[in-house]
């Protein structure tokens, strides 16, 4: 059976987002006795400007943390997963030189298309 | 400059004593609100107090500026260049601030009585009062939260909480109703359509509104003001303190710009 | 304009494991040198990080009298919201109290991480075992002072602050950018209320001198005696950047011109700029003074702190009750 919760402060992680389409990112805490003054306060310390169009309030302790290296920074190879893996310069000045054209540069009816793709 | 707004004489004199008595109001509570800043229960609690406080500034300088329209008169010269006994805020804001669960029931039965004089100024025929009421109240519905919030967890904090809340209402509740003190001039504001029912009425639905909360956490309503008629006019030392702070650097030159 | 507070989120308690100092595999001694060649490499430290204990130690000492001096600092300044001669002015210095306020709860929540509860740094405040700065134990005698402290003790602090952006503490990096972005109207304010005075009557004039004249001394002892770069440990742990001499001329650069141009006289006959050594010459402050305030004996060290007991008893009824718990001593 589930405890009931003495009242006491903690800490409350608030994220804003600061103009509509922007990510929500970190701003900092609070310490409220319970989520309904967390929502006031958070407000009042990040959000009585103005400078906010939403605002995140989460508890803490709710909060899971992920850093385990291993998990997010596996030592194998994945350069296969990343644009950087994909180098083809020596290879493309080969097949150009094979085929006779130079280079293709941006002109009428032509757009530059993504960088390296 | 004064605007004419096309208002037949007698109906803009009591048009000038509500705009008056509501910047008096949100004036009044606003300082005594001020007060708390720096020094509240709670830092975070500091911060969201007094953001509550300049809100209700915010809303007299509104309320003056919009007098100032019709009289001619500047704004600051309107709050701070006259006597004590010139304001006309209600009883209920006379108080000083005293501790946090007198603030607190002050805030929340000023508040909800507020809440509905503006409702029935929403659609006011005088057009920039119902322009101006429709940002209040949108405003307003933060301040509402967080004293409702604050009155059920004093309430609900046995005992000293509780003691303290219920001994603020008790001194409070003969003066709880003068937010309705009736105007003078206030028929006529209710036949052009500027106020949409009279005081009284607004008294009744007021107290109505508080029952299902008071209920619930078993506090005392309050009744009728005692003598009303003092209800806007009577100011105590309180106030007249205050009058003596709001006024010390102004009074040094009130005719030099600040 | 944009909040330059737009880093990823920082999460404690963990430990951030694949940095050396905080792999438990090494020795203490290898962690040290690890934190020591991060740190000196412009590196981070957050809340769950392994640390020293000096530099632990150091990190609290000063956020945490950071953040005492945003709670005192409160004080001067509030006695004047109620007498603000204008609305808008009212609004204003509310606003920036307020700010001061919301200051003291950013700075008390990063040292809270750090591991020490809010109740024991007030305790520790009250009793006189942590300190305030300077300019705080000052009396104000009238809406000049309400002037000169917005612009010019702001001003000052906020040189110090913005050398604190990129402090090696992550937490208080944080949360220094975004003091900074919220002090820059208060400068604006303080400076906006002195031009008025100047502009205004003789009288007006007057008020803005005379708090000059009283607050130049407390100003230039603000940042603290000249001291070697290389003897500064929190210069070497890069908790901080700039010394303080650094700070104050760099305050000089910037506000003896602006000061000159209203046509206030700045106390101070021997100030002058030395262009041969490219650098401020001024009387030097007296740093004896500066000693007896900041252990407070200042003129209003006592009746400041004694004013902060007063209030956290008179409110310590309302922790309880929303808490639940019975008040500690100081709370």
């Amino acid at each position: 059976m589930p405890t009931r919760r003495k009242p006491h402060l903690e800490p409350y992680e608030v994220f804003r987002q600061e103009k509509d389409g922007d990510p929500m990112r970190h701003g900092g805490s609070v310490m409220a006795p319970d989520p309904e003054l967390a929502l006031h306060y958070a407000r009042e310390l990040y959000g009585r400007r103005q400078e906010s169009t939403r605002l995140w309030i989460v508890r803490r302790a709710d909060i899971g943390v992920l850093d385990d290296p291993d998990w997010l920074q596996p030592p194998l190879d994945r350069s296969f997963k990343k644009p950087g893996g994909y180098v083809m310069r020596e290879k493309l000045d080969q097949a150009r030189a094979r085929s006779g054209q130079a280079k293709r540069v941006a002109g009428a009816g032509r757009s530059k298309g993504p960088e390296g793709g | 400059m004064t605007l004419d707004h096309g208002l037949d004489p007698q109906v803009r004199e009591g048009l000038e004593g509500l705009l008056l008595a509501m910047a008096d109001d949100e004036f009044v509570i606003g300082y005594w609100d001020s007060e708390w800043t720096g020094i509240a229960p709670l830092l975070e609690e500091d911060v969201a107090m007094s953001s509550i406080a300049q809100d209700e500034i915010g809303h007299a300088r509104a309320f003056y500026s919009l007098l100032g329209e019709l009289n001619g008169r500047d704004p600051d010269a309107i709050a701070y260049d006259r006597p004590p006994d010139a304001f006309r805020h209600c009883r209920l804001v006379d108080h000083p601030r005293t501790d946090w669960a007198f603030t607190i029931a002050r805030r929340y039965l000023y508040e909800t009585a507020d809440a509905v004089r503006l409702a029935a100024l929403a659609d006011s025929t005088f057009v920039p009062l119902a322009g101006l009421v429709a940002k209040i109240r949108r405003e307003e519905t933060y301040h509402l939260a967080h004293a409702e919030g604050w009155l059920r967890r004093l309430a609900e904090a046995r005992p000293e909480g509780r003691t303290r809340l219920v001994a603020a209402l008790r001194v409070l509740a003969p003066d709880a109703a003068t937010v309705f003190t009736p105007l003078a001039g206030e028929p006529d504001l209710v036949a052009a359509g500027i106020l949409e029912r009279p005081s009284a009425a607004l008294a009744d639905e007021w107290r109505l509104g508080l029952q299902p909360l008071f209920d619930e956490l078993r506090l005392p309503i309050p009744g009728p003001a005692a003598d009303p008629s003092t209800g806007r006019t009577a100011h105590g030392d309180g106030f007249r303190w205050l009058w003596g702070e709001f006024t010390a650097v102004r009074n040094l030159d009130p005719v030099a710009t600040w | 304009m944009t909040d330059p507070l737009a880093l990823d989120p920082i999460l404690p308690p963990r430990e951030r494991t694949h940095l050396p100092h905080n792999d438990a595999r090494l020795s203490h001694d290898e962690r040290y040198r690890a934190f020591e060649a991060h740190v000196h490499a412009g590196g981070k430290i957050e809340a769950g990080d392994w640390m020293p204990d000096e530099y632990r130690e150091s990190v609290l000492r000063f956020v945490e009298m950071h953040a005492n001096s945003e709670l005192m600092g409160v004080l001067p300044e509030r006695e004047w919201i109620l007498r603000a001669p204008t609305l808008r002015r009212k609004l204003a210095l509310t606003a920036k109290v307020q700010d001061e306020v919301g200051h003291a709860q950013l700075l008390y929540r990063v040292a809270e991480d750090l591991g020490k509860p809010r109740e024991a740094m007030f305790a520790d405040l009250l009793a006189g075992r942590t300190k305030f700065h300077n300019v705080f134990h000052y009396p104000t005698h009238s809406w000049g002072d309400v002037g000169v402290i917005a612009w010019l003790v702001d001003a000052a602090a906020i040189v110090a602050q913005q050398a604190l952006r990129d402090s090696s503490y992550g937490p208080y990096a944080r949360t220094m950018r975004k003091i900074c972005w919220e002090e820059s109207v208060h400068i604006m304010h303080g400076r906006d209320v002195v031009v008025t005075l100047v502009n205004g009557t003789a009288e007006q004039f007057d008020l803005v001198q005379e708090a000059l004249d009283r607050w130049w001394g407390p100003l230039m002892q603000m940042h603290g005696p000249r001291t070697p770069r290389d003897k500064d440990r929190d210069i070497y742990w890069r908790i901080k950047a700039k010394t303080g001499e650094e700070l104050r001329q760099e305050f000089l650069g910037i506000y003896v011109d602006r000061i000159r141009e209203l046509g206030l006289v700045i106390p101070d006959p021997d100030l002058r700029y030395d262009e041969a050594e490219s650098t401020w010459r001024y009387a030097e402050p007296d740093w004896q003074e500066l000693r007896t305030v900041v252990t407070n004996h200042g003129p209003r060290s006592q009746a400041r702190l004694d004013f902060r007991r007063a209030n956290l008893e008179e409110t310590a009824w309302v922790r309880r009750a929303i808490l639940g718990a019975p008040a500690t001593a100081a709370a």
